[in-house]
């Protein structure tokens, strides 16, 4: 136990046994898969040809819908362009199934049908059809683990949709299934009906799905904080089809200094967490030496200018020459 | 005829449908009642082939159930281990019981082993502390022994387990 808490070779163990459980789920599952084979079997003909027009209906209006969001994209990427913005990358989606839940009652974790023989990697976002629904906390080779967002140990950085106000939502303690924001000062603009999205802060969520709404806000004049409920959107014990998110790699801005220079090179070798903390931190400080001074940025520009990301950082100091 | 190599696939074969009861899902209302089914079977093996089942193969299946569950690797095994010792002491004495006796010996027994686990679990902020629900699961586990022991015990004359 103290070897499995502490050191991470015990992972490779869990990895290898974790073959054998495999089968067991399998079979536990399939209650549920011959009930919804059963479903998709004994359907009548007219039920099918009413889904199928609801569905084209559904269809017409998401098409609609996604023409409008690209010509928003394409305005988006214009005043982001001006700004000299990095876009956010949409990752790769996956879906997946939920094949069982935690027997245990004091956490909320659920098992995917897809592990690290399908891609799926630790720190992966999971949303359903509704918004965002926790993270892979543990890939096995054919089945994962999931905490979901209303964990007591999960915190999801979300900001207001309507003003941006930041927070952090922890999951509720307890048998009801819901989220905290946590140390938000009573002055704070958040109201009942609010619609909190994740704010993309962690790099672990990708920005913008829909989290939770606001259900109950109190200000009690004897606490340092206001207390401010929410219910997931997500439909955490409902869904049986999820989706795995790649969250959204940081990109890097402005002229490199050496550090984020050599960073870049350290990255090519070996991709991690630790580098991609180090890129974030050096682009940010490129960020502050391109609005102090214009003429040594634009040197160590032309020495390293084969690099995809100093492109981003030549336009950078252009606007700001300018 | 090789007693030791008699029926192990039947030993395994219970074990197996002990990991598919405990991992089957249960509606919310009803997970503190989920008895611990894998916790019971290794006590029936005990009390029957002492000789065969012991910590060692309780340490071995609780490590399984571990990675079953995701939990800490060596939290059941700790727990299912402790069970072991406790019924290898008394197994003798168990065998003379009644089932209403060995249901209440079960009852406190498995209760153990939940403590434990809860304990660690908890100390550790691996989940959430939810009041004493929890030992639910030892009073269902003592309602379910007598019908258990019945049903193994028949399995086992049946294959002749020795």
């Amino acid at each position: 136990m103290f070897a499995d808490r502490q050191f991470d070779y015990m992972d490779r163990v869990r990895f290898t046994v974790a073959y054998l459980t495999t089968p067991i789920y399998w079979v536990a599952d399939i209650p549920a898969r011959t009930s919804a084979w059963m479903d998709d079997v004994f359907v009548s003909h007219r039920d099918l040809i009413e889904e199928n027009a609801e569905l084209r209906q559904q269809l017409l209006f998401a098409q609609r819908e996604l023409q409008l969001l690209a010509g928003l994209a394409s305005e988006n990427n214009r005043l982001r362009e001006l700004q000299a913005a990095a876009e956010g990358i949409r990752g790769e989606v996956e879906t997946a199934e939920i094949i069982n839940v935690s027997n245990d009652p004091g956490s909320r974790r659920v098992l995917i049908n897809k592990g690290m023989h399908d891609g799926v990697r630790e720190g992966l976002a999971v949303l359903d059809a509704q918004g965002l629904m926790g993270q892979v906390v543990e890939a096995l080779p054919f089945t994962s683990w999931v905490m979901l967002i209303t964990d007591s140990r999960h915190g999801t950085p979300v900001q207001v949709n309507r003003n941006g106000e930041r927070a952090i939502a922890r999951g509720q303690r307890g048998q009801v299934p819901g989220l905290v924001l946590e140390f938000v000062p009573d002055t704070a603009d958040i109201q009942v009906g609010d619609l909190l999205v994740s704010s993309g802060l962690g790099q672990r969520f990708p920005k913008d799905y829909p989290v939770a709404e606001v259900t109950e806000v109190v200000h009690d004049p004897g606490q340092a904080f206001a207390i401010i409920s929410a219910r997931p959107m997500a439909e955490l014990d409902r869904t049986r089809l999820v989706m795995l998110v790649e969250p959204e790699q940081p990109e890097l801005l402005g002229p490199p200094t050496a550090a984020a220079f050599f960073a870049d090179q350290a990255d090519e070798d070996a991709q991690g967490d630790k580098t991609e903390n180090t890129q974030t931190d050096s682009s940010d400080m490129a960020e502050t030496t391109v609005e102090g001074s214009d003429v040594t940025t634009t040197e160590t520009v032309s020495e390293a200018a084969n690099s995809e990301t100093m492109t981003a950082g030549q336009e950078a100091t252009q606007e700001v020459s300018q | 005829m090789t007693p030791k190599a008699n029926g192990i696939w039947v030993i395994i074969l219970t074990f197996l449908m002990a990991f598919l009861l405990a991992i089957v899902p249960f509606p919310e209302w009803a997970m503190h009642y989920r008895p611990q089914w894998v916790a019971l079977v290794l006590i029936y093996w005990m009390i029957a082939l002492p000789y065969r089942v012991g910590m060692g193969t309780a340490w071995v299946v609780g490590a399984f159930v571990d990675i079953l569950e995701g939990s800490m690797l060596g939290l059941n095994a700790l727990a299912f281990t402790l069970i072991a010792y406790l019924v290898l002491n008394v197994h003798h004495r168990l065998r003379m019981f009644s089932y209403l006796q060995q249901s209440a010996l079960i009852l406190v027994m498995v209760g153990l082993s939940l403590i434990l686990v809860h304990w660690i679990k908890v100390g550790t902020e691996q989940s959430d502390s939810v009041g004493m629900l929890f030992l639910l699961s030892a009073v269902s586990s003592a309602f379910v022994w007598p019908w258990l022991f019945v049903l193994l015990r028949q399995l086992r004359r049946g294959f002749d387990v020795q």
